[in-house]
């Protein structure tokens, strides 16, 4: 809230701390906290030093006479009063509330409290003096062996300045210190120390006060005592629109200039704004309404503005000066409210007023954007600038919406949702007469009191009276506005009884407001009781009748109801959103939305959390060997169950590429790393780095993933981001997310599908991906397909029944892995590109691809015509070909690993410029057009099956638990038609990991690798398939009936494995065993395999080591 | 509102609870001030929370009593509104002709109101600042077809602040089948006829006694829940004050 605060705070801080406790503006309350908020001191000052003391004070009226202070003898007159005397950097503050702040203190002793404010505000008798006020500090002598001080302040010193003998008596206080002569001298040293520093804001502090009507007031008078001079010359300081335009009420009434007397002898007295002493005199006079003139800087006192002001003076001119002409929506908003602020006043009726107001709003809005304007803001800032100068109405506003009313105002208003609560709580605990009408007439109180809370009052009670909560609310703090709401009900308790819809209730309560000056007891006899006005009437219940209601009630209650009211608001606002995601989102399902919502919000606001724990760490790190481990764990466990929460208030709603990542590894298996570091933050070792807890030993330039998966840094990635972000502002809103995944997922149309992937890499949208967007859509293929697809590739099982039954190919398949088989239809994908692909006729079309096939490449392009062939009868259906011996080495749709390089090498032999397809050449261009693209995926079986189900399925949504870090290592198990390869047992390990290559830097290599080693692999594979088809030829018979039995366990669900050779002699009941076996196994493997890392040598290498095994298991 | 207890009519009377709902100052609060006041206010305090009238509206067989809810309009209000919409039987959502994104937003609560107010809620979809068309522009009745044609022509008018046709609006209401007007708070058009129209509509079933209560509570979903309330309702004064 108070970034900018905050932030010079603290470093300011880190030059003064000595004491090494952090005030990091913690959402528990640590005992900074209790300390800044029970002498409402800004949130940079911490408690450093505190002693039990006695405050001597003189007697009232005995401030004429000089007094020796030093002679013991004086300090027995006067006022005494222990408490404890608090030091903290620029402070020094005197409380008779035997609180205790340090760090050493009990939990109790800091947070217990007694008296009229509990903790939230200047209560009991003390002061709260800044240093810089301080002008001398004596020890005095004394009797007994202990310390005695006599503080000295700057009250009058300004009067003092100019004339010497009309402040004869400067304000002196006297503090006894009560403790070890060790305690004391630590004290006074800090107190040395503090005042050192505190000589250099003695200027702001002049400065401002210079701008308050008590300096002026007194100053006045003191001149005006002797003879009418130049003082009185002086212009009036502002105190608001009222002295331009009247104060509100008849000030004979109100009594105001005995009023004024009153606090003129206070002041006289026990000092003046920063230096004044609290008396019971004091709490008295703002319990009977303060005066006009010196309402607003007593409002600025006691809510503790003043201190914030102090420490920068110059911050509302600067907001101002800083964001001069700019626009925002809150400026908007501001616009539209500004002619209806009570405009009843004469003063909003005039631009010098609804100037006023809209600088203060507009500097307010800046200051804090996270709250920016809320409606009832300008009603509750209109009323203070009565009585206000716009800076001081500006740092009120800044504490009523940090302090005093956190939440009220904030983006999802849950604070005044949570008060709402609180207040219905207590009604119930103490009228539950009433309440249970209420419930059983289904009003509902929150309708009636919401506004009461939102608006202090100031719209529902006749200004005049709104005023005088706000006196004892700044004051005593937010439950003043609870006792005054149960005073209300209390009061009209009768009437309400009789009330029994919500139109009613209303009605009665409007009724009692506006006769609230009226006598409270008119048919009495008693004079003096016919005098009571209602107000007074109320004023009494509410403190005396409600006495019990203390801040800590309060506190209790919010933190009791804290969690169900953040649940809803997040609920209303998972809803709404949801439901405003527009038409697109109808494609995904509710839970889907829904699991959507859940993930993007998660992600950002775990991003936000851990960035915040990793600056925490680092301002840590600075202050470093000072802090105690404790404080360091209570710190950080503090703060965590506030972050992230959308109920608190404004949440990032932008997802950036590095989130976008991150939120994609939790919905796509495929979008995690395979290594434990993704390339981009670069290798540093740290496995750790997959949880949360290691990010202090990380170094603070790698952004950490949290405790999720790594997600890996891919091109398709980016591409899918890039597209994703319609708006190019290089960041996704939920509404981007969802619209992107409906038409991924939400289709059901396989051509729609085909035409987005096509899209994504069609850069310059032209309708045509030349070369290097052909490999690259190739690497993503792989990418997307390394660890394998959720559901079965069911259309394509038939047909490989055929096939594995009738040829030793079908061995060859069985033994085959999936993503071997993925690999080979990718690559069979490019080399089809290349084939296909037209500089000329850019606009080829499907009904080409016949004529297309006398186009053929080089070399063997006899089988591969006669494949292409055969792909394209398989997509129309008449799929009941089965392959002829010698088209071994290239069936379209079930190529084994040692049969493609022997494609590729044919087709693409890119070091070998001799067998060169023209289309390879770089000089060539080339392009293929979405037609030629849709014609070539509709081509194989596989990649048919990848963009009709498997890639939407790979994103997991509601349907499925999200994919977890163990999951996204069971890789192609659930694909129906293929052996599984990974999870096939030993007998095939190292095929294993054909498909899986590190993101980013592997997958062009691999492809690269096919291509070449394919050429001298080629040869050993055709001596081998030779080899095998006679083979086959023995054997085929028998080969199939084994066939016809094995196929139907393979394709049962989850029978995650299949039909390589060793493991169709594996009996069903054996295969529970293997299923269980299978995920460690994948496990191991793929720990060991490094994900192959090294795709030169791996890929030939393991294009060897399968083509080695095709021959064990055939012979 | 001392009235508002039922004083008796010659007419059955009803009370209606009615909410309105839309973007910050789309004239909400000035609809429901001409329609209670027929007066019309340049600077309206913003509504804070909510604000609550009463009007009456006489139709030829009974009378209807619209408890109105007039709520906040400003975006971060809007978890507040299942509070003031709560057991609502009808509502008025209200957008600004002139802006086209209040039209959006009118969208999104018709949608929050269909799935998660009272079933059977009446909701009538408003045009509102329809006096800052051009002349030719202004519309007629909703119900009016021809009136939209002639409408839809008009719109090419350059002096018009019109930014939201009425043919898309209507278009949309249909779709969803909410009462469609546009109106001006400001001239007084149409207002009237929009909450007579609501209480046409509203079905005769849910209109439940002079208090309210019942039709509030019920809304013809639950005829035992509307004993039970009525119950402690009578009672209620009689066990004296809870203080």
């Amino acid at each position: 809230m108070f970034n900018n605060f905050t932030s010079l705070v603290q470093k300011a801080q880190t030059l003064i701390d000595t004491a090494g406790l952090t005030a990091s503006p913690s959402k528990s309350p640590s005992k900074s906290t209790l300390f800044q908020h029970q002498f409402r001191l800004p949130d940079s000052e911490s408690p450093l030093y505190e002693i039990t003391s006695e405050l001597t004070l003189p007697l009232p009226r005995s401030g004429r006479q000089p007094q020796d202070a030093n002679d013991v003898s004086s300090q027995l007159r006067g006022n005494h009063y222990v408490g404890r005397l608090h030091l903290s950097e620029h402070y020094i503050c005197f409380s008779t509330q035997g609180s205790s702040f340090l760090s050493t203190a009990t939990t109790s002793s800091s947070s217990s409290f007694t008296g009229q404010t509990h903790g939230t505000g200047p209560s009991g008798n003390g002061f709260t003096l800044p240093l810089c006020a301080v002008r001398r500090v004596e020890r005095l002598n004394s009797q007994s062996f202990q310390f005695s001080l006599a503080i000295t302040t700057s009250n009058g010193y300004r009067d003092v300045d100019k004339k010497q003998s009309t402040n004869p008596n400067p304000q002196r206080l006297i503090v006894q210190l009560a403790g070890s002569r060790q305690q004391c001298e630590r004290f006074c040293d800090g107190l040395k120390k503090g005042l050192r520093a505190a000589y250099k804001d003695t200027q702001n502090l002049n400065k401002v006060v210079g701008e308050l009507y008590s300096e002026y007031h007194l100053a006045d008078t003191a001149t005006s005592d002797k003879e009418g001079s130049t003082t009185t010359q002086r212009d009036p300081p502002d105190t608001g629109l009222g002295a331009i335009y009247r104060y509100p009420g008849d000030a004979r009434k109100l009594r105001d200039k005995a009023k004024m007397r009153l606090w003129k002898e206070y002041m006289r007295e026990n000092g003046r704004n920063a230096t004044i002493v609290r008396q019971p005199t004091f709490h008295k006079l703002i319990r009977v309404g303060l005066p006009n003139r010196l309402r607003g800087e007593i409002w600025e006192l006691t809510s503790g503005s003043l201190f914030l002001r102090f420490q920068n003076p110059d911050l509302y001119a600067e907001m101002l000066k800083e964001h001069e002409g700019k626009q925002s929506l809150a400026i908007d908003e501001i616009e539209k409210d500004l002619n209806r602020s009570l405009p009843e006043y004469p003063g909003f009726q005039s631009e010098e007023g609804i100037g006023r107001l809209r600088r203060v709003l507009v500097a307010y809005s800046w200051l804090n954007p996270e709250v920016g304007y809320c409606q009832a803001m300008n009603i509750v800032v209109a009323a203070l600038l009565i009585y206000m100068s716009e800076a001081q109405a500006f740092f009120v506003l800044s504490v009523l919406c940090d302090r005093m009313l956190p939440g009220y105002y904030s983006m999802t208003m849950y604070g005044t949702l949570l008060d709402q609560k609180v207040f219905e709580s207590l009604v119930e605990g103490t009228m539950p007469i009433l309440w249970d009408h209420l419930v059983k007439s289904d009003v509902q109180l929150s309708v009636v009191s919401l506004p009461w809370f939102l608006s202090l009052y100031i719209n529902s009670m006749p200004l005049i009276f709104a005023y005088r909560v706000l006196d004892v609310f700044f004051l005593e703090g937010p439950k003043v506005l609870f006792q005054i709401g149960l005073a209300i009900l209390r009061i009209n308790g009768e009437e309400l009884l009789d009330a029994a819809d919500d139109g009613t209730f209303i009605s009665v309560l409007k009724t009692y407001f506006s006769r609230l000056d009226e006598s409270a007891h008119p048919k009495s006899e008693n004079p003096k009781l016919r005098a009571v006005t209602r107000f007074q009437e109320l004023m009494v219940v509410a403190f005396k009748e409600f006495s019990g209601i203390t801040q800590g009630t309060i506190s209790e209650q919010r933190a009791k109801h804290k969690d169900a009211v953040l649940e809803n608001i997040e609920n209303f606002a998972k809803r709404t959103s949801i439901r405003n995601l527009g038409p697109d989102s109808k494609r995904l399902s509710l839970n889907d939305l829904g699991f959507l919502y859940d993930r993007f919000y998660g992600v950002l606001y775990e991003r936000q959390q851990r960035t915040q724990m990793i600056q925490q760490e680092m301002d840590r790190k600075k202050k470093s060997g000072r802090i105690k481990a404790t404080e360091v764990v209570s710190g950080v466990s503090g703060d965590e169950p506030e972050m992230g929460r959308v109920a608190l208030g404004p949440s990032p709603t932008q997802m950036d590429y590095a989130a976008f990542r991150e939120f994609l590894a939790g919905i796509a298996k495929w979008a995690v790393t395979d290594s434990p570091s993704s390339p981009s933050s670069h290798v540093d070792g740290e496995k750790a780095s997959y949880f949360g807890n290691s990010m202090r030993s990380r170094s603070l330039t790698i952004s950490p993933w949290g405790a999720g998966p790594e997600p890996a840094d891919h091109d398709f990635m980016k591409r899918l981001f890039r597209k994703w972000d319609v708006d190019s502002v290089d960041t996704l809103t939920l509404q981007n997310v969802v619209t992107g995944l409906a038409h991924m997922k939400g289709t059901k149309d396989i051509m729609a599908n085909i035409s987005y992937f096509f899209d994504l890499y069609d850069d310059d949208g032209d309708g045509k991906i030349d070369r290097e967007g052909i490999l690259s859509m190739s690497e993503a293929l792989l990418f997307l397909s390394r660890r394998g697809f959720e559901t079965p590739f069911p259309a394509a099982s038939p047909q490989s029944d055929a096939r594995m039954g009738s040829s030793i190919e079908a061995d060859e398949l069985r033994i085959e892995n999936r993503d071997e088989q993925f690999l080979s239809s990718v690559s069979a994908f490019i080399r089809r590109c290349f084939e296909y692909a037209d500089a000329d006729h850019p606009s080829k079309q499907i009904d080409d691809s016949t004529s297309a096939l006398s186009n053929f490449g080089i070399g063997e392009d006899e089988e591969e015509e006669e494949d292409e062939d055969e792909a394209l009868i398989e997509i129309d259906g008449t799929s009941t070909s089965t392959p002829k011996p010698e088209h071994a080495s290239s069936p379209p749709n079930g190529a084994s690993t040692s049969e493609t390089p022997s494609d590729s090498a044919s087709s693409l032999p890119r070091r070998d410029p001799a067998a060169a397809n023209a289309a390879l050449d770089p000089s060539n261009p080339l392009s293929i057009t979405l037609p030629t693209f849709r014609m070539l995926v509709l081509a194989d079986e596989t990649l048919e099956h990848f963009f009709d189900r498997a890639l939407a399925n790979s994103f997991r949504l509601s349907d499925a638990p999200a994919a977890t870090a163990s999951s996204t290592l069971t890789t192609f198990a659930n694909l129906g038609r293929f052996t599984p390869g990974v999870g096939a047992g030993p007998s095939s390990p190292l095929p294993s990991t054909a498909g899986v290559v590190p993101p980013g830097k592997g997958l062009r290599g691999v492809l690269d690798n096919i291509v070449t080693d394919g050429m001298r692999v080629a040869t050993d594979i055709r001596r081998r398939m030779d080899e095998a088809q006679k083979e086959l030829d023995r054997g085929a018979a028998q080969e199939e009936d084994e066939e016809d039995e094995a196929e139907p366990d393979e394709r049962t669900p989850g029978g995650a494995y299949g039909g390589d050779a060793d493991q169709r002699s594996v009996r069903a009941a054996d295969r529970d065993l293997l299923e269980g076996a299978e995920t460690e196994d994948v496990s191991s493997t793929m720990g060991k395999e490094g994900l192959l890392n090294a795709p030169g040598g791996d890929g030939k290498g393991r294009t060897r080591a399968g083509s080695e095994e095709v021959g064990e298991v055939l012979f | 509102m001392a009235e508002s207890t039922g004083t008796p009519t010659p007419r059955p009377s009803s009370s209606v609870k009615l909410v309105l709902l839309g973007e910050a100052a789309v004239g909400k609060s000035s609809l429901v001030m001409r329609f209670v006041n027929n007066d019309f206010q340049e600077n309206k305090e913003p509504t804070i929370g909510a604000a609550f009238l009463t009007q009456k509206c006489n139709l030829p067989n009974r009378t209807i009593k619209f408890e109105i809810w007039d709520t906040a309009g400003q975006e971060r209000f809007a978890s507040l509104a299942p509070m003031y919409y709560r057991n609502a039987q009808a509502a008025l959502v209200v957008y600004d002709i002139t802006k086209p994104q209040s039209l959006t937003k009118a969208q999104h609560w018709v949608a929050e109101l269909q799935r998660q107010a009272s079933p059977g809620i009446v909701i009538a979809l408003v045009g509102n600042k329809a006096d800052l068309a051009s002349p030719g522009s202004f519309p007629a009745p909703g119900d009016d077809a021809d009136g939209v044609e002639a409408n839809a022509d008009a719109e090419q008018d350059e002096s018009d602040a019109r930014k939201v046709p009425t043919r898309e609006a209507k278009a949309y209401a249909e779709e969803e089948g909410l009462l469609f007007y546009e109106t001006s708070a400001k001239t007084g058009q149409y207002v009237a006829e929009v909450f007579t129209a609501i209480a046409h509509a509203i079905p005769e079933s849910s209109l439940k006694g002079p208090r309210g209560v019942g039709g509030q509570t019920n809304l013809g979903r639950d005829d035992g829940a509307r004993v039970n309330l009525a119950g402690p309702r009578e009672t209620g004064p009689k066990e004296g004050c809870a203080c």
